[in-house]
């Protein structure tokens, strides 16, 4: 585990909420990456991202340092994410009006000379989070692990609760159902 | 490792995300260089991945520290005044004053509870409330009888004796003025 994590997960553990703070500072975005694509929703996004956090402090006693911090903290993110998704229930989301935006970041050089590119690319944007939508929950989060951090299936599994074997199935289908939805934007 | 367009196609997220052990991997590598089909997979596998990434972190840019970490903040404090009023509603028995007190009153609560048990009959913490049983001595014609009865099971035992010191004393008779009579 990062030193730096540890030693600042041991001060929150002494009651420094400071440390905390840090700690926040540190992984705010990611969680917030994280529960964003797990949900799609922008406000609810923030709701829950905040609640992970709110839950990680509460229960900062329990952690002995076995596994990395942000992996404690990744799989509060899922299974809250998880948990809210399917008490929610709602329907394509408000994310798509800052696809634009999102796609020309992303993208941006190497399309800024090909205005057929660029339009394509926005268009791929808005598909992508409507297909990505049609997943269930489960695939989603592994799309998403994956895409944002780079986590290994190991760790992913971790999270999740389920095998390397599991996630890389669930991986496999997923992005062969956003091929499919995607198909002729990619 | 069999590296046709399938076998390669089926293998070929988990070759982008590392997976894949050093024999495989290169086997996959050496395919896709050579294969369009499969290069264009991997090309639509990692701009799907790009876009994603774009997507969600462009999101998170706009998310300020100052305000996410206020609502974070807020749980905390409201999560605190539960545990604070919990203790404001327990720490005045642990004042000085309070403790000498309850130990005597705690004390003389014990014995009260020790004395009812003992002197009241059948008030045995309800466990056996109600279960009477009662003694009779009857003494009739140079035998002594003890009844036994409880009323629980109800059941009945009967002693018949012969007393010694009344043999001794030689007068067999007994009185009508017997109370047992």
């Amino acid at each position: 585990m990062d030193l730096s994590d540890w030693e600042l997960v041991q001060r929150c553990q002494n009651g420094d909420v400071a440390a905390f703070q840090e700690l926040v500072a540190k992984y705010y975005r990611k969680v917030y990456m994280v529960v964003l694509g797990i949900l799609n929703h922008r406000d609810d996004a923030m709701e829950v991202a905040q609640e992970v956090f709110f839950r990680a402090y509460r229960s900062i006693q329990g952690f002995k340092g076995g596994s990395a911090f942000y992996t404690w903290l990744y799989r509060i993110a899922v299974n809250l994410s998880i948990d809210f998704q399917r008490r929610q229930k709602r329907g394509p989301t408000e994310l798509r009006e800052t696809m634009d935006e999102a796609v020309d970041n992303a993208e941006g050089a190497s399309s800024a000379n090909d205005p057929f590119l660029d339009l394509q690319s926005k268009e791929l944007g808005q598909r992508l989070v409507a297909a990505i939508n049609e997943l269930t929950p489960d695939h989603r989060a592994v799309i998403v692990m994956r895409a944002i951090e780079g986590l290994s299936y190991k760790d992913i599994g971790r999270m999740l609760g389920c095998s390397e074997g599991t996630v890389m199935s669930r991986l496999h289908y997923a992005r062969k159902k956003l091929q499919e939805k995607l198909g002729p934007y990619l | 490792m069999k590296t046709n367009c399938e076998t390669v196609k089926n293998s070929l997220g988990a070759w982008l995300d590392g997976e894949l052990g050093h024999a495989d991997a290169e086997e996959i590598r050496r395919h896709v260089e050579g294969c369009p089909s499969c290069s264009g997979e991997r090309r639509r596998l990692e701009r799907v991945q790009v876009v994603l990434s774009g997507v969600l972190e462009t999101e998170a840019s706009r998310v300020a520290f100052e305000p996410f970490w206020d609502g974070v903040r807020r749980r905390i404090s409201e999560e605190r005044p539960r545990q604070a009023r919990l203790w404001e509603w327990a720490r005045p028995a642990f004042y000085p004053q309070r403790i000498a007190w309850a130990v005597p009153v705690a004390i003389v609560f014990l014995l009260a509870i020790f004395s009812l048990v003992q002197y009241a009959p059948g008030w045995r913490w309800g466990v056996n409330r109600g279960n009477v049983a009662a003694v009779d001595s009857i003494d009739g014609h140079g035998f002594n009888v003890a009844v036994l009865r409880e009323s629980k099971t109800k059941t009945t035992v009967i002693w018949l004796f012969e007393s010694q010191e009344e043999d001794d004393e030689a007068s067999g008779e007994p009185t009508a003025k017997d109370p047992a009579f």
